[in-house]
């Protein structure tokens, strides 16, 4: 199965497959396997981590990565294992590439006190709470696993109800008081834009129909869990809402999307209906310029999936649905990878980590099919020789 | 004039809708939309523009015009609005907001 994946997938995919899953024939160097390497390059001693750093981006496979990310590859790298986060304020300008004005002002490095901003301050905590989820649970490091530097702008034009990911920061929006507080306020918002970070390096799910759904999926996953561990909630006690205190007091809903229950999160004369669909029997079939087809709205299909296997495990959902998802989107799914692919392989990487059968593999299943997707792969199936 | 903006997209994933036919807007208001589509050169922009090739979460733009017999629409996404365009994007998001 993995050889058919490399002979299907770009070169670049192809590294990524090889060198996440292990089976490489070549080794970078020839004597150590990469995933040693990186091993060493995080864990090691300064020179062991100065030697496997070079030997990983020395060698073709990397090289050709480098390539395909282009400038991305190249942002700031810092030695392993270390947090490196700055905020910046553009204060309330409003710009785009024909007139940049990104980053902005340098207002609070790595290690710098409280600038007394609260949203200079929450896009600094945020993105610290986000890299130490990613560091500590799933031992990675930073957004591109190297330790890139961690961008943020904040106080982005005015009015501005949003907050997005542009391929390289985080940049937040103030809100308009009217019906949205800063988006700094929510600290699921800054894990989900972060992810988008780590989906861009990994699966690199195109932004568009199921793939882009399911591209917005693991950015609301990893934003409620950031949050969950931040307030030390097990799976039944988290809320599962995405964006909680966003909202002002004017607007009536208590979210923007509902993981649990999506569709029921707002209900506002103003606003709509929350229109998420919790079931696949309620996918909105949306042509491409209404939200890129829908990516913000069929999310809530995969979420619910998402949710309802991490309650069924219990306990805290970021040790074990949380791994199960983490693996799928590293190593499994792929530029255009559907509901169908994600609940398939989350489920055979349940088995693989879990075990055939196991709690957390049924677990799996259950989230997936009340979800509405059934899953379509053996429970054995396609376990990689080790 | 007839306007038609919609706006979906975003982290919120909301949908911003606004129809203006500028007959029944006041005088002043009327000829600051008809100088925005002019200066825009509306007519003359491609219906479709590249997807960045980057990026999540970016506000996503419809935007149709019927003026003068004529009938165009753009489809367009945050970052790659053009720079002659988003005045007037700004300005009919504030209208959709009244
Ligand atoms: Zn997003």
């Amino acid at each position: 199965m993995y050889k058919n994946n490399l002979v299907k997938v770009s070169p670049s995919e192809g590294v990524r497959i090889a060198r996440r899953t292990q089976i490489n024939r070549a080794t970078v160097q020839g004597i150590i396997p990469p995933h040693m390497l990186k091993e060493l390059a995080q864990r090691g001693d300064q020179k062991q981590r100065e030697r496997a750093f070079q030997a990983l981006t020395l060698s073709e496979r990397i090289r050709e990565r480098r390539e395909v990310l282009g400038p991305l590859a190249t942002a700031v790298a810092t030695p392993a294992g270390e947090k490196r986060r700055t905020v910046y304020d553009v204060k309330n300008e409003c710009c785009d590439p024909h007139s940049p004005c990104l980053p902005g002002s340098l207002v609070r490095e790595e290690g710098d006190p409280s600038k007394g901003d609260p949203s200079v301050d929450e896009a600094y905590d945020g993105a610290g709470a986000t890299y130490d989820l990613y560091r500590e649970i799933f031992e990675r490091n930073s957004i591109d696993d190297r330790g890139m530097r961690i961008d943020s702008t904040v106080h982005f034009c005015q009015d501005y109800n949003n907050a997005f990911f542009n391929g390289t920061q985080m940049v937040y929006g103030d809100g308009d008081v009217d019906i949205f507080e800063p988006f700094t306020r929510a600290i699921d918002v800054i894990g989900h834009e972060l992810t988008h970070g780590v989906t861009q390096y990994e699966a690199n799910l195109l932004y568009a129909f199921q793939s882009g759904a399911l591209n917005e999926s693991m950015s609301d996953v990893f934003g409620s869990l950031v949050k969950q561990r931040k307030l030390n909630q097990t799976a039944d006690e988290a809320d599962w809402l995405i964006g909680e205190g966003l909202f002002t007091s004017k607007v009536n809903g208590k979210a923007l999307r509902s993981m649990k229950e999506p569709g029921t999160a707002y209900d506002d004369p103003k606003l709509g209906r929350d229109p998420q669909p919790a079931h696949m029997r309620d996918v909105k079939r949306l042509p491409f310029w209404e939200d890129n087809g829908g990516v913000h709205i069929n999310s809530g299909i995969p979420n619910r999936a998402f949710c309802i296997t991490a309650m069924e495990i219990g306990g805290f959902a970021w040790e074990r649905a949380g791994r199960i998802w983490y693996i799928a989107l590293r190593d499994r799914l792929r530029r255009f990878s559907n509901f169908q692919d994600a609940a398939n392989k989350t489920f055979l990487v349940a088995g693989e980590l879990f075990g055939a059968g196991s709690e957390e593999q049924k677990a799996v299943r259950k989230g997936w099919t009340d979800a509405g997707i059934n899953i379509t792969v053996r429970a054995m199936e396609a376990i990689p020789a080790r | 004039m007839l306007i038609k903006l919609e706006r979906t997209g975003g982290f919120a994933g909301l949908r911003t809708a606004v129809t203006l036919d500028t007959d029944t807007l006041p005088a002043e208001e009327a000829r600051k939309l008809h100088e925005m589509v002019d200066s825009a050169g509306f007519f003359n922009l491609p219906a479709k523009f590249p997807l960045p090739a980057r990026g999540a979460d970016y506000f996503v733009y419809r935007l149709t015009v019927e003026k003068d017999g004529r009938k165009h629409t753009v489809d367009v996404s945050d970052p790659a609005v053009p720079a002659t365009l988003r005045p007037l994007l700004q300005s009919l998001v504030v209208y959709a907001r009244k």
